[in-house]
């Protein structure tokens, strides 16, 4: 097939100069109309990010925290917990319950959600956020997980177990090393959903907890440009970096 | 030997087995054949751990099996499909039994060229299992569960996917290392003919029940299994095909 490089060109161009904006307003100060590009180049605002009164840094580190825990944790249980569905004789409904949290909106589930974490006393705090994210990552894996669950994988495990193998060591020798690229793909996206979530971060957290997103639409509020590029540059770099990485399974077909 | 007794089993409300008894001495391949639905997966299944019987008795050895698990009882249950492990290449699928039961290294390493040079799959030991032929992963599949030397094997028509002549060269393979290590094991097939010379007994699963033949010519001879029709019909092909005209 013959390749027309002037529309990677233009595909190139329109995924790249948004992010390419977003540096340029980051390290510009003073930008009036119908200049072009900023008076003023400085480094500043980054360096600014990391100190204590920006939070920026603080706020970073939240980010990582929350979508490493919340993505660990979504792609162990749904990888486990999707084994069960698809033996289960009711799998058709916990499969569709398991697509709620999507149906009713994240903020819609947060309002439903927020009821019960008031009670518990982790509404405004950490570990409510994370639970609020992990409660919308978790269906998301068991759904992608759904799919590697076939008999054709359950006969691998039993195969495995007629040929010596224990629970523990079909997991470790078998069932893991087969499932790589899809745990990888699961981490990966499950990270993004918390990385990215804001609706659900700003009701449960009632403001509280500032993660990177809930900073960027502050600052995006308080029209405050350069902050919020410097922000939206930070918030874009982990999952590019994510992504690079996990290219390998991301784009290539797993072959069984 | 492996002694089954009055083995049970229900699925719901439909009864798989009905009271299946029969014994396997040690080296024999009982060949069994049925329709499709008749029971015999799950008879293999849950001789290899992997089902549980609702009621009846399995004794391996005059050791019960009951309640042990599949990873003790040293019965490898094989599939239709070779289900290489993708991960793994050809040389370390077949010595992955072994590496499970912690076997030095350097003897994993002779045993595992010993085994593909019996195979006939030396050149093919570094390759993943999505190179290989359907043959060739089914010949890794038999090493994989020969090289632990196993109680039993447990076949569910493990050539069912292999065209013709693949076949025939399987079960020839087969019947070789039959031969060369002493394997007890049962063999399901839909194909009389593969039936009859890769089993030294033959058994017939109907509705639930398996009827063990005392000898292939007591199977021929039974016309519940359909062989004489069968011989009959390949002895008298010539009155099927049409004539020459000159």
């Amino acid at each position: 097939m013959k390749k027309h490089p002037f529309f990677g060109v233009v595909v190139a161009t329109a995924i790249l100069s948004p992010l390419m904006l977003l540096g340029i307003f980051s390290i510009g100060k003073g930008w009036p109309f119908p200049k072009i590009f900023p008076e003023n180049w400085s480094l500043q605002n980054w360096s600014d990010a990391f100190t204590a009164s920006s939070g920026l840094g603080q706020s970073l580190g939240l980010s990582l925290g929350i979508g490493a825990c919340v993505a660990f944790l979504a792609t162990i249980s749904g990888f486990f917990s999707a084994r069960s569905l698809a033996k289960s004789s009711r799998k058709n409904t916990w499969l569709m319950l398991a697509y709620l949290p999507y149906v009713l909106s994240p903020v819609m589930y947060a309002a439903c959600l927020q009821v019960s974490f008031l009670f518990l006393g982790i509404s405004g705090k950490i570990t409510g956020v994370m639970l609020g994210h992990f409660l919308l990552a978790y269906p998301f894996a068991v759904i992608l997980f759904t799919g590697f669950w076939n008999a054709r994988m359950e006969a691998m495990a039993q195969l495995a177990a007629t040929l010596g193998a224990n629970p523990v060591s079909s997991y470790l020798k078998v069932l893991f090393p087969v499932a790589k690229g899809v745990l990888f793909v699961c981490f990966f996206q499950t990270f993004l959903l918390s990385w990215f979530e804001y609706g659900l971060t700003v009701l449960i957290g009632v403001g509280k907890v500032p993660t990177l997103t809930v900073k960027v639409y502050q600052y995006v509020t308080e029209a405050n440009i350069h902050l919020a590029a410097l922000a939206g540059c930070l918030l874009v770099l982990p999952p590019t970096l994510m992504l690079w990485i996990n290219k390998r399974y991301l784009f290539t077909r797993i072959t069984l | 030997m492996l002694e089954v007794k009055d083995l049970h089993k229900s699925f719901g409300k439909e009864e798989v087995l009905r009271g299946v008894d029969f014994t396997l001495e040690k080296g024999e391949v009982l060949s069994v054949l049925g329709q499709s639905g008749s029971g015999k997966t799950t008879l293999l299944k849950i001789l290899a751990g992997l089902e549980t019987a609702d009621s009846g008795e399995i004794l391996l050895d005059d050791q019960s099996l009951k309640g042990m698990a599949p990873n003790l009882r040293g019965i490898v249950y094989l599939y239709q499909e070779p289900l290489l492990f993708p991960h793994l290449n050809v040389s370390d699928n077949i010595a992955f039994g072994l590496r499970l039961r912690k076997v030095p290294s350097a003897e994993v390493h002779r045993k595992t060229g010993e085994m593909l040079e019996h195979l006939g799959i030396a050149d093919q030991a570094e390759k993943m299992p999505h190179q290989l032929s359907g043959g060739q992963k089914q010949r890794v599949s038999f090493g994989r569960a020969l090289i632990i030397n196993p109680r039993i094997l447990l076949l569910d028509e493990p050539f069912g996917n292999l065209d013709a002549e693949i076949r025939a060269l399987m079960q020839d393979l087969y019947l070789r290392m039959a031969a060369t290590f002493h394997i007890t094991s049962m063999f399901i097939t839909h194909d009389l003919r593969e039936a009859l010379r890769v089993g030294t007994r033959m058994a017939m699963m109907r509705e639930g029940k398996l009827q063990v033949y005392r000898s292939q010519a007591a199977f021929v001879q039974d016309p519940a299994t359909g062989a004489a029709d069968e011989i009959s019909f390949w002895q008298n092909l010539g009155n099927y095909l049409p004539t020459k005209t000159s």
